[in-house]
């Protein structure tokens, strides 16, 4: 049973709305800044891809997931076509971090936490009435992960339409913890190349509105949804497993029913550590064999920060947009590519008139847990 | 008449807390709150090596996760080796407080001095699914992977999305796991002294129920439907329609009897709330919930068990039918007998197995 994406919208540090982020990423806008809500004093790095809505420079308020995951989410149903009500329609968040930071800041300045305000349900039923709403963290690739869950509510017949949402902004805690680890601390995320220093953080919010395919409906859709994988390396909690992704990227063209060879672009989780990079290459190398040199591959990390939770689902909006215009926006910064990817077609600067037909949209996250979507150009 | 083969049934359960062993001690356990000198002590069950950068939640869920897999017959011998292939076991965590003080003490750390002087491994703890993440490592679990922090009603939501990927045929089984703790920063944010608040875990393994026939696996229950409602009174109204009224109500965490006919379960029910008796549970509540109802049906309790989470204060109220997985009679030696020749109604198999999909 097929199914069509219907509405999308996103909020990131490179723009507001899905239109904005496309045209930005298309002419290699990077949201890449120095720290806006944290003391840039207290990490060796001071970079990251955020969303410059603070009220004062250098200060934080709670709260800025909620709102993000809350306008993107009206910008899907508002394209889709559907009611403000979600009373009856699903809502399935993916987030890694949730609202912890407003908790960091709630701890940190002893003002009182409302533990309602750690997940998204209470804002969802306040601004659309919506009460099956389930807050997933899982992650960096939460949103691809919600996307399955919602693929397979609607494929049981469990419902006909859901909006699936991913979100997360910086935490002071993660962001300090990968600023430990980092031996020399990243200046911007470079995917795939051999001298990428590792991951930053960037805000972000993406949400999408997922129908069972009705006769006649592709044409207004946004693309077509053929299949989500889902798995666990169950090997290291944060580092990747090339044989576990390999698997992931091998059960979701199985589920699609398609070959390496069909697929056109590919959307790299591409975060720019090292271990991530050559994981996901090894695996892409292994599944796609001599086809490897065929897709067009890019990774938007490299203009958007590290979008954690809502990764996935803002990468998959993106492989949606390049089917429908043939744009495909450039990987930044890549100019050695590590050898595990000596092959790949990478993107290194814009494409414009590419006839684009399938997508592979790939999201890994601490604890090996892999989601790999693809997708199918419909009539817009 | 046995469950039918595209329903879901509980066929293992764990437990980790202070003073409740297994499931039927749950109920048993109805006093007041333990003290916090009656820590379970995750060492017994699975020692210290290999543990020290875990966090307190972890812990307690290795502790719970280790007992359901052995009770579920899916791990054996001394090392808990796997008895099925690992990609035919998805886990789904669900903790709402459990990495709290990962990400508040880190951020107080960096305020007071600086990252230079976090330790790298407090890194996995400040991902949120951490809880979930240590589990499928430690016993090879390769299915979907899901942690849910979904507020009151996440336990419930969790043991529903484990039934969902068995019935999608994601996988055959999933091993779901509720877990909260209590240390400073949960006690603060949460604004509740430490003996009002959970220290513990409870999981349940879900199961297709040809799979589980399959492996001859041992059977306790039958997920009924499950639901999620803008109140406890809708809550209850859409999972029991009309007919009889269950055989018993697990309340919602601090459940106070409305006056009056507002009353959502006839009075003659019975009633457990289990946050009275181990601490206020949050996101482990409804698995908590579900290895108590085991217990219930397993001393015999006769008709299906309500299970409710969250209240009318909450985003939305969950609410789950555990039934037994075959109808009683007498003489009979428990529900554990679930492939035994006794009658169950169709209608509740045919439900069981729609509930599995049911919309969240």
């Amino acid at each position: 049973m097929s199914q069509l994406v219907t509405g999308a919208g996103a909020v990131a540090s490179v723009g507001e709305g899905v239109d904005e982020i496309f045209r930005a990423l298309c002419a290699g806008t990077s949201g890449l800044h120095e720290l806006r809500g944290f003391d840039k004093d207290r990490y060796r790095g001071c970079h990251a891809y955020e969303i410059d809505d603070r009220p004062a420079c250098g200060s934080d308020v709670p709260g800025r997931a909620t709102a993000w995951l809350l306008r993107a989410i009206e910008e899907a149903i508002g394209q889709a076509g559907l009611d403000e009500d979600l009373s009856e329609i699903p809502v399935l968040v993916g987030t890694g971090l949730r609202e912890l930071r407003s908790a960091e800041l709630a701890w940190r300045d002893r003002t009182g936490f409302d533990l309602g305000r750690l997940y998204f349900g209470p804002a969802l039923r306040k601004r659309f009435g919506a009460v099956h709403t389930h807050t997933f963290a899982g992650a960096c690739s939460a949103s691809l992960y919600a996307l399955a869950l919602g693929s397979d509510l609607l494929a049981s017949g469990a419902a006909d339409t859901v909006v699936v949402a991913g979100v997360d902004t910086l935490t002071e805690s993660m962001y300090g913890l990968l600023d430990r680890v980092n031996s020399e601390p990243p200046d911007r995320v470079r995917p795939f190349d051999r001298s990428r220093r590792g991951v930053l953080m960037g805000d972000g919010a993406a949400a999408v509105v997922l129908r069972r395919e009705e006769p006649g409906a592709a044409s207004a859709a946004l693309g077509r949804l053929l299949a989500v994988s889902m798995n666990c390396d169950a090997r290291h909690v944060t580092a990747p497993d090339a044989q576990g992704i390999a698997e992931a990227v091998h059960e979701a063209q199985w589920r699609a029913g398609v070959k390496p060879r069909d697929i056109d672009l590919v959307l790299l989780h591409g975060t720019g550590t090292q271990l991530n990079d050559t994981a996901e290459a090894t695996a892409l190398a292994e599944v796609y064999g001599s086809d490897v040199g065929g897709p067009l591959m890019t990774a938007i990390k490299s203009m958007t920060g590290h979008t954690s939770g809502g990764s996935g689902l803002l990468s998959l909006i993106v492989a949606l947009r390049s089917l429908a215009t043939g744009q495909v926006p450039p990987t930044l910064h890549l100019t050695d590519p590590l050898p595990e990817a000596a092959e790949f077609r990478f993107v290194r600067e814009p494409v414009s008139g590419a006839g684009l037909g399938l997508a592979q949209v790939d999201a890994f996250g601490f604890g090996g847990v892999n989601a790999v979507a693809v997708v199918e150009r419909t009539g817009r | 008449m046995t469950a039918s083969p595209d329903a879901v049934v509980v066929s293992g359960v764990g437990l980790a807390l202070p003073g409740a062993g297994t499931p039927d001690t749950l109920l048993r356990n109805a006093r007041p709150a333990p003290g916090p000198s009656d820590r379970f002590d995750t060492t017994t069950r699975i020692g210290r090596r290999g543990h020290r950068y875990k966090d307190r939640a972890t812990r307690l869920a290795l502790c719970a996760a280790l007992d359901a897999l052995r009770d579920a017959a899916l791990v054996c011998g001394e090392d808990a080796q796997l008895t099925v292939p690992g990609a035919t076991v998805g886990v789904v965590g669900s903790s709402n407080l459990g990495n709290l003080d990962t990400a508040c003490l880190t951020a107080a750390t960096i305020a007071e001095d600086s990252a230079c002087g976090l330790s790298p491994m407090s890194l996995p703890n400040a991902s949120s699914n951490v809880i979930a993440s240590w589990v499928a490592i430690r016993h090879g679990l390769r299915g979907p992977n899901l942690m849910l922090c979904n507020g009151p009603t996440s336990g419930l939501d969790a043991v529903h999305w484990g039934a969902t990927l068995v019935a999608a045929g994601r996988v055959r089984r999933a091993l779901v796991v509720g877990v909260e703790t209590h240390n400073p920063v949960v006690e603060e944010l949460a604004g509740a002294p430490a003996g009002d608040l959970l220290d513990g875990a409870a999981a349940v393994v879900v199961e297709g129920a040809r799979w589980a026939r399959e492996r001859e696996a041992r059977t306790s229950a039958v997920l009924g439907p499950y639901v999620r409602r803008p109140g406890l009174g809708p809550c209850v109204a859409a999972l029991l329609p009309e007919g009889p009224p269950p055989g018993v109500w697990f309340t919602p965490e601090r459940y106070k009897e409305p006056a009056g006919a507002a009353v959502p379960v006839p009075g003659t029910v019975p009633r457990h709330d289990l946050s009275v008796a181990f601490g206020r549970a949050s996101g482990a509540l409804g698995v908590l919930q579900c290895a108590a109802a085991v217990g219930w049906l397993a001393a015999d309790g006769s008709g299906d068990a309500l299970l409710t989470s969250g209240d009318d204060t909450a985003d939305a109220v969950a609410g789950l039918l555990l039934r037994p997985t075959t109808a009683p009679r007498p003489g009979q030696d428990g529900p554990f007998s679930a492939f035994s020749a006794s009658p169950a109604s169709p209608a509740s198999s045919a439900m069981s197995a729609i509930s599995a999909m049911e919309s969240p």
